[in-house]
């Protein structure tokens, strides 16, 4: 379970994250949603502990990983990229076909397409247990069938783990297909709390509305 | 002409004041950039990945030494290992080791400073990746350095360059003594005010020959393996 009280984040005078309270239960899928800037990765970075908050307190389980918003390949090819994570030849290779990069096993990572890098980069997160899952953006470089693929290797992970999950993301389709719970947020604060098909056809307020209308499902 | 034609011979009669000058020259580099390279790296490493305070003031302090003039170091090791310096008693002066000391003053920071503006700029990604994947503090660092290893390999490279190209440090603390300290930058310089050009464009030939070599070297040890 993750329980937030009073959380901030601050940079000088600029507050980019004010969560008062918010729990997500154990196993629970929570999509993310918001503009640029709303505060979605510093959520995100606070949870994996690479950020310091400025204030307020985490409840967190112990084993977390994170995927970063901008994919990394680091060099050699596909099989070493997943397994430098810890995992062993076979479940790399599963990954892999899973996520259709099994062609390019003996690529190098470097000399991938950014939907491509995207989805090894899943790969690489999904090839280790954990109890919390923070993935950020996973499909932001994706076409629909990337897309498609990164869901539901989200939910197979889900599935066999039972982890939490906490997903940033600009897309509807990923809120809809893999999480239970969506949040929006509004310059650091949350303006939407629901199941991802109340707030997508009824939002709450005036704020959400508007938001909803420019995303494409 | 003439001056090349009597350089090659030297260089195939295997002179022996030659490669007397060529094994000090070695020798002290090797021994420069290694020290250097133990002290700035990791000190390019804590600059180029953390933030703290003063962070700022120290990068300028090391950028102005970047540039510090070979004569100064040289003069400010010459007054400490003079006899009456505070490490007289030593008796290292106009020996290759004061010359090894004078070069770790001037190369350390050149490699503290390439290493962390390098370090600066792309570790990010490698430590947010690493970290995210709950990799150990030393698996994330050496996930740094394998990353950054061709880039690092230059900051050793540029390293060795100034080493074995530097003349006014090395000619103050070694003093230029035949057979002793006499390296191929002091021994070019002699060799030209005396009007022995021969001489003087051999061991030219032969710094740029030990430069073209080392670059391959260490091209050759950074290079990715090709795909399957």
């Amino acid at each position: 379970m993750i329980e937030i009280r009073d959380l901030k984040k601050c940079y000088g005078e600029r507050t980019v994250l004010d969560i008062p309270a918010l729990t997500v239960k154990d196993g629970e899928a929570l999509a993310l949603a918001g503009p640029n800037g709303s505060g979605k990765t510093t959520l995100l970075r606070l949870l994996s502990g690479l950020l310091k908050s400025s204030g307020g307190t985490v409840k967190k389980p112990g084993k977390v990983l994170y995927m970063p918003q901008q994919a990394y390949a680091f060099k050699g090819d596909l099989i070493r990229n997943v397994t430098l994570a810890g995992c062993d030849r076979s479940e790399a290779d599963r990954l892999l076909e899973k996520l259709e990069l099994s062609a390019l096993a003996h690529k190098k990572a470097t000399s991938l397409s950014g939907g491509e890098l995207q989805r090894l980069s899943l790969c690489r997160v999904l090839s280790v247990d954990c109890e919390l899952l923070l993935l950020d953006e996973p499909t932001g470089a994706c076409d629909a069938r990337g897309a498609e693929l990164v869901i539901n290797a989200i939910r197979e992970y889900r599935s066999k783990t039972g982890c939490t999950v906490l997903i940033s993301t600009h897309s509807p389709v990923l809120a809809l297909n893999a999480a239970d719970r969506l949040i929006i947020l509004n310059s650091g604060r949350i303006e939407a709390d629901g199941k991802p098909k109340e707030i997508l056809t009824s939002p709450e307020n005036e704020w959400t509305q508007h938001f909803i209308a420019g995303w494409k499902i | 002409m003439e001056s090349f034609r009597q350089a090659f011979q030297l260089l195939f009669s295997l002179d022996r004041e030659l490669l007397q000058i060529i094994g000090v020259t070695l020798r002290m580099s090797f021994f420069s950039t290694t020290i250097s390279c133990l002290l700035g790296l990791p000190l390019g490493a804590l600059i180029g990945t953390r933030s703290f305070k003063g962070k700022s003031f120290l990068k300028k302090l090391i950028h102005t030494l970047m540039g510090l003039p070979p004569v100064v170091a040289g003069l400010f090791v010459y007054v400490l290992f003079t006899h009456y310096g505070p490490f007289g008693s030593l008796n290292l002066l106009f020996t290759v080791k004061a010359m090894v000391v004078a070069q770790v003053l001037l190369i350390t920071p050149l490699v503290v400073g390439l290493s962390s503006s390098f370090l600066e700029g792309t570790s990010r990604p490698v430590i947010d990746t690493a970290r995210g994947l709950g990799l150990s503090k030393a698996g994330t660092v050496w996930l740094c350095l394998s990353e950054g290893r061709s880039a690092l390999l230059s900051v050793v490279l540029s390293a060795f360059g100034r080493s074995i190209a530097e003349v006014g440090a090395v000619s103050i603390v070694g003093g230029n003594i035949q057979w002793k300290t006499r390296v191929m930058t002091t021994a070019i310089m002699l060799e030209t005010n005396k009007g022995k050009f021969s001489f003087a464009l051999a061991l030219g030939m032969i710094l740029l020959l030990i430069g073209f070599v080392v670059n391959a070297l260490a091209s050759f040890a950074g290079k990715e393996p090709a795909d399957d």
